[in-house]
Protein backbone atom coordinates (compact mmCIF):
# COMPACT_ATOMS: atom_id res chain seq x y z
CA UNK A 1 0.00 0.00 0.00
CA UNK A 2 1.81 3.45 -1.11
CA UNK A 3 1.20 6.61 0.87
CA UNK A 4 -1.41 7.29 -1.61
CA UNK A 5 -4.00 4.49 -0.74
CA UNK A 6 -3.16 5.05 2.91
CA UNK A 7 -4.71 8.10 2.79
CA UNK A 8 -8.22 8.55 4.93
CA UNK A 9 -10.60 10.82 4.79
CA UNK A 10 -10.92 14.05 6.92
CA UNK A 11 -13.23 12.97 9.49
CA UNK A 12 -16.93 15.03 9.03
CA UNK A 13 -17.83 15.73 12.99
CA UNK A 14 -20.83 17.28 13.94
CA UNK A 15 -19.54 19.50 15.78
CA UNK A 16 -17.76 20.99 13.17
CA UNK A 17 -20.39 20.81 10.35
CA UNK A 18 -22.47 22.63 13.58
CA UNK A 19 -20.27 25.25 13.71
CA UNK A 20 -19.76 25.79 9.89
CA UNK A 21 -24.02 25.83 9.85
CA UNK A 22 -23.83 28.67 12.62
CA UNK A 23 -21.62 30.34 10.25
CA UNK A 24 -23.13 30.69 7.16
CA UNK A 25 -26.66 31.29 8.86
CA UNK A 26 -24.56 34.27 10.36
CA UNK A 27 -23.50 35.74 7.42
CA UNK A 28 -27.06 35.82 6.36
CA UNK A 29 -28.21 37.18 9.29
CA UNK A 30 -25.85 39.10 9.31
CA UNK A 31 -26.80 40.72 5.64
CA UNK A 32 -30.28 41.00 6.81
CA UNK A 33 -29.37 42.96 9.79
CA UNK A 34 -27.67 45.29 7.20
CA UNK A 35 -30.04 45.11 4.83
CA UNK A 36 -32.69 46.71 7.22
CA UNK A 37 -30.43 49.20 8.66
CA UNK A 38 -29.87 50.35 4.95
CA UNK A 39 -33.45 50.26 4.12
CA UNK A 40 -34.28 52.14 7.31
CA UNK A 41 -32.01 54.90 6.51
CA UNK A 42 -33.43 55.38 3.47
CA UNK A 43 -36.86 56.02 4.47
CA UNK A 44 -35.12 58.83 5.94
CA UNK A 45 -33.69 60.32 2.78
CA UNK A 46 -34.76 61.63 -0.76
CA UNK A 47 -38.35 61.99 -1.39
CA UNK A 48 -39.00 61.24 1.80
CA UNK A 49 -37.69 64.82 2.72
CA UNK A 50 -40.68 67.58 2.80
CA UNK A 51 -40.80 70.31 0.51
CA UNK A 52 -41.75 73.66 0.99
CA UNK A 53 -44.38 74.41 -1.58
CA UNK A 54 -46.43 71.98 0.36
CA UNK A 55 -47.25 74.33 2.80
CA UNK A 56 -48.49 77.08 0.33
CA UNK A 57 -49.94 74.58 -2.31
CA UNK A 58 -53.75 73.83 -2.32
CA UNK A 59 -54.34 70.21 -1.38
CA UNK A 60 -55.91 68.21 -4.85
CA UNK A 61 -59.40 67.91 -4.27
CA UNK A 62 -60.28 64.28 -2.74
CA UNK A 63 -63.04 61.94 -1.74
CA UNK A 64 -63.68 58.62 -0.49
CA UNK A 65 -64.36 57.11 -4.03
CA UNK A 66 -61.55 58.91 -5.21
CA UNK A 67 -59.55 57.47 -2.45
CA UNK A 68 -60.44 54.09 -3.03
CA UNK A 69 -59.78 54.09 -6.85
CA UNK A 70 -56.27 55.28 -6.15
CA UNK A 71 -56.18 52.07 -3.53
CA UNK A 72 -57.01 50.21 -6.43
CA UNK A 73 -54.40 51.11 -8.66
CA UNK A 74 -51.65 51.30 -6.06
CA UNK A 75 -52.37 47.67 -5.54
CA UNK A 76 -51.88 46.91 -8.90
CA UNK A 77 -48.98 49.17 -10.21
CA UNK A 78 -47.08 50.27 -6.23
CA UNK A 79 -47.58 47.60 -3.91
CA UNK A 80 -44.95 45.12 -5.08
CA UNK A 81 -42.53 47.69 -4.15
CA UNK A 82 -43.75 49.96 -1.63
CA UNK A 83 -46.00 47.16 0.32
CA UNK A 84 -49.76 46.31 0.34
CA UNK A 85 -50.28 48.92 3.30
CA UNK A 86 -47.48 51.69 1.84
CA UNK A 87 -45.18 50.73 4.99
CA UNK A 88 -42.69 50.30 2.30
CA UNK A 89 -40.96 47.33 1.46
CA UNK A 90 -38.11 47.55 -1.91
CA UNK A 91 -39.47 51.24 -2.01
CA UNK A 92 -40.15 53.47 0.82
CA UNK A 93 -42.89 54.15 3.92
CA UNK A 94 -45.43 56.86 1.75
CA UNK A 95 -46.81 57.50 4.95
CA UNK A 96 -46.55 60.98 6.07
CA UNK A 97 -44.65 62.28 3.10
CA UNK A 98 -44.68 65.51 3.68
CA UNK A 99 -44.57 66.68 -0.22
CA UNK A 100 -46.91 68.48 -2.48
CA UNK A 101 -49.40 66.52 -4.46
CA UNK A 102 -47.31 67.99 -7.29
CA UNK A 103 -44.80 66.40 -6.26
CA UNK A 104 -46.53 63.25 -5.64
CA UNK A 105 -48.06 63.64 -9.35
CA UNK A 106 -44.57 64.34 -10.89
CA UNK A 107 -42.52 61.26 -9.36
CA UNK A 108 -45.61 59.03 -10.53
CA UNK A 109 -45.01 60.43 -13.98
CA UNK A 110 -41.59 60.59 -14.33
CA UNK A 111 -39.68 58.38 -11.34
CA UNK A 112 -36.93 58.81 -9.99
CA UNK A 113 -33.74 58.08 -11.92
CA UNK A 114 -32.49 54.74 -10.77
CA UNK A 115 -34.95 54.30 -7.96
CA UNK A 116 -37.80 54.48 -9.46
CA UNK A 117 -40.09 53.65 -13.18
CA UNK A 118 -41.67 56.48 -14.63
CA UNK A 119 -45.08 55.59 -14.83
CA UNK A 120 -45.97 57.83 -17.90
CA UNK A 121 -46.93 55.53 -20.88
CA UNK A 122 -49.14 52.96 -18.00
CA UNK A 123 -51.27 55.81 -16.05
CA UNK A 124 -53.30 58.24 -17.50
CA UNK A 125 -53.71 61.54 -16.09
CA UNK A 126 -56.81 60.83 -14.51
CA UNK A 127 -55.68 57.99 -12.75
CA UNK A 128 -52.52 59.66 -11.19
CA UNK A 129 -54.98 61.99 -9.88
CA UNK A 130 -56.58 58.79 -8.32
CA UNK A 131 -52.81 57.75 -6.90
CA UNK A 132 -51.94 60.66 -5.69
CA UNK A 133 -55.39 61.23 -3.39
CA UNK A 134 -54.78 57.49 -2.38
CA UNK A 135 -50.94 58.82 -1.33
CA UNK A 136 -52.09 61.93 0.18
CA UNK A 137 -54.75 60.00 2.03
CA UNK A 138 -51.96 58.03 3.82
CA UNK A 139 -50.99 61.32 6.08
CA UNK B 1 -20.91 58.03 -1.58
CA UNK B 2 -23.77 57.54 -4.63
CA UNK B 3 -25.65 54.65 -6.03
CA UNK B 4 -23.11 54.89 -8.96
CA UNK B 5 -19.81 54.73 -7.03
CA UNK B 6 -21.53 51.83 -5.18
CA UNK B 7 -22.36 50.18 -8.48
CA UNK B 8 -18.41 50.64 -9.36
CA UNK B 9 -17.63 49.14 -6.22
CA UNK B 10 -19.36 46.15 -6.48
CA UNK B 11 -18.32 45.74 -10.04
CA UNK B 12 -14.96 45.95 -8.53
CA UNK B 13 -14.97 43.33 -5.30
CA UNK B 14 -17.36 40.45 -6.67
CA UNK B 15 -15.09 39.12 -9.18
CA UNK B 16 -12.42 38.05 -6.71
CA UNK B 17 -15.10 35.80 -4.56
CA UNK B 18 -16.43 34.53 -7.68
CA UNK B 19 -13.08 33.17 -9.25
CA UNK B 20 -11.26 31.87 -5.66
CA UNK B 21 -14.64 30.00 -4.79
CA UNK B 22 -14.52 27.66 -8.83
CA UNK B 23 -10.62 27.90 -8.63
CA UNK B 24 -11.07 26.73 -4.72
CA UNK B 25 -13.69 24.18 -6.37
CA UNK B 26 -11.67 23.39 -8.91
CA UNK B 27 -8.46 22.22 -7.20
CA UNK B 28 -9.95 20.45 -4.30
CA UNK B 29 -11.87 18.31 -7.03
CA UNK B 30 -8.89 17.75 -8.92
CA UNK B 31 -6.55 16.75 -6.07
CA UNK B 32 -9.90 14.57 -4.42
CA UNK B 33 -10.39 13.00 -7.81
CA UNK B 34 -6.69 12.04 -8.84
CA UNK B 35 -5.07 11.27 -5.41
CA UNK B 36 -2.03 10.07 -7.04
CA UNK B 37 -0.87 13.70 -8.76
CA UNK B 38 2.39 14.32 -7.80
CA UNK B 39 1.41 17.86 -6.71
CA UNK B 40 -1.92 16.73 -4.88
CA UNK B 41 -0.70 18.70 -1.34
CA UNK B 42 -0.19 21.39 -3.50
CA UNK B 43 -3.69 21.06 -5.32
CA UNK B 44 -4.96 20.79 -1.82
CA UNK B 45 -3.17 23.70 -0.13
CA UNK B 46 -4.37 26.37 -2.91
CA UNK B 47 -7.50 25.05 -2.55
CA UNK B 48 -7.39 25.74 1.31
CA UNK B 49 -6.20 29.55 1.07
CA UNK B 50 -8.84 30.09 -2.40
CA UNK B 51 -11.38 29.16 0.16
CA UNK B 52 -10.95 30.89 2.77
CA UNK B 53 -9.87 34.00 1.13
CA UNK B 54 -12.88 33.62 -1.03
CA UNK B 55 -15.36 33.81 1.90
CA UNK B 56 -13.20 36.55 3.31
CA UNK B 57 -14.06 38.67 -0.44
CA UNK B 58 -17.55 37.63 0.04
CA UNK B 59 -17.86 40.98 3.13
CA UNK B 60 -17.04 43.25 0.66
CA UNK B 61 -18.87 41.80 -2.46
CA UNK B 62 -22.16 41.73 -0.13
CA UNK B 63 -21.62 45.06 1.58
CA UNK B 64 -20.97 47.08 -1.94
CA UNK B 65 -24.29 45.34 -3.27
CA UNK B 66 -26.63 45.79 -0.61
CA UNK B 67 -25.45 49.60 -0.16
CA UNK B 68 -25.72 49.53 -3.91
CA UNK B 69 -29.44 48.46 -4.15
CA UNK B 70 -30.58 49.97 -0.65
CA UNK B 71 -30.97 47.19 1.17
CA UNK B 72 -32.84 45.07 -0.63
CA UNK B 73 -32.90 41.42 -0.40
CA UNK B 74 -34.41 40.20 -3.31
CA UNK B 75 -36.05 42.59 -5.37
CA UNK B 76 -37.20 41.90 -8.81
CA UNK B 77 -36.31 40.54 -11.97
CA UNK B 78 -32.79 39.98 -12.81
CA UNK B 79 -32.14 41.06 -9.16
CA UNK B 80 -34.20 38.73 -7.94
CA UNK B 81 -32.83 36.10 -9.49
CA UNK B 82 -29.66 37.47 -8.62
CA UNK B 83 -29.97 37.11 -4.88
CA UNK B 84 -31.51 34.08 -4.83
CA UNK B 85 -28.73 32.31 -6.36
CA UNK B 86 -26.56 34.88 -3.95
CA UNK B 87 -27.77 34.07 -0.49
CA UNK B 88 -27.65 30.23 -0.80
CA UNK B 89 -24.13 30.71 -1.93
CA UNK B 90 -23.06 33.13 0.53
CA UNK B 91 -24.40 31.20 3.46
CA UNK B 92 -22.49 27.65 1.56
CA UNK B 93 -19.12 29.38 1.06
CA UNK B 94 -19.27 31.29 4.44
CA UNK B 95 -19.99 27.78 6.46
CA UNK B 96 -17.47 25.69 3.82
CA UNK B 97 -14.64 28.17 5.15
CA UNK B 98 -15.20 27.81 8.64
CA UNK B 99 -15.05 24.33 8.07
CA UNK B 100 -12.24 24.34 6.36
CA UNK B 101 -10.10 26.45 8.35
CA UNK B 102 -10.89 23.67 10.97
CA UNK B 103 -9.99 20.64 8.73
CA UNK B 104 -7.01 21.86 7.49
CA UNK B 105 -5.32 21.95 4.26
CA UNK B 106 -6.05 18.17 3.31
CA UNK B 107 -2.29 17.24 2.80
CA UNK B 108 -1.82 13.99 4.92
CA UNK B 109 -5.83 13.08 4.26
CA UNK B 110 -8.34 12.76 1.51
CA UNK B 111 -11.17 15.70 1.76
CA UNK B 112 -14.60 14.06 2.67
CA UNK B 113 -16.93 13.58 -0.81
CA UNK B 114 -19.83 15.35 0.93
CA UNK B 115 -16.97 19.12 1.63
CA UNK B 116 -16.15 18.29 -2.21
CA UNK B 117 -19.85 18.06 -3.07
CA UNK B 118 -21.23 20.87 -1.34
CA UNK B 119 -18.59 22.87 -2.62
CA UNK B 120 -19.27 22.02 -5.94
CA UNK B 121 -22.95 23.09 -5.01
CA UNK B 122 -21.75 26.56 -4.05
CA UNK B 123 -19.61 26.64 -7.03
CA UNK B 124 -22.78 26.27 -9.03
CA UNK B 125 -24.57 29.42 -7.28
CA UNK B 126 -21.78 32.23 -7.63
CA UNK B 127 -22.00 31.20 -10.95
CA UNK B 128 -25.56 31.67 -11.54
CA UNK B 129 -25.56 34.59 -9.43
CA UNK B 130 -22.85 35.89 -11.84
CA UNK B 131 -24.95 35.24 -14.86
CA UNK B 132 -28.10 37.25 -13.26
CA UNK B 133 -25.70 40.05 -12.07
CA UNK B 134 -24.01 39.77 -15.48
CA UNK B 135 -27.74 39.76 -16.88
CA UNK B 136 -28.52 43.06 -15.00
CA UNK B 137 -25.94 44.95 -16.42
CA UNK B 138 -25.56 43.81 -19.75
CA UNK B 139 -28.98 41.89 -20.34
CA UNK B 140 -31.78 44.86 -19.40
Amino acid sequence: MNSVDALIPEPATGGRIAVAAFAGLLALASSYALSLGLRREESKVSHQQPTPEAWFETPTPSSPALIAQGRALFLSSCAHCHGADATGDEGPDLHDVGVSDRYISNIITHGIKGEMPSFRKKLGSDEILRLTAYVRSLD
Amino acid sequence: MNSEMWAKMHGATVHFPIALILCSGALDALGFLFPGLAIRRGLHTAGYWTTILGALGTVPAVVSGLVMSKGVMLGHDALRYHHLFVWPALALIVGLAVWRAFAGDFTTRKPPIGYIATLGVAAVLIMGAGYWGGEMMLGH
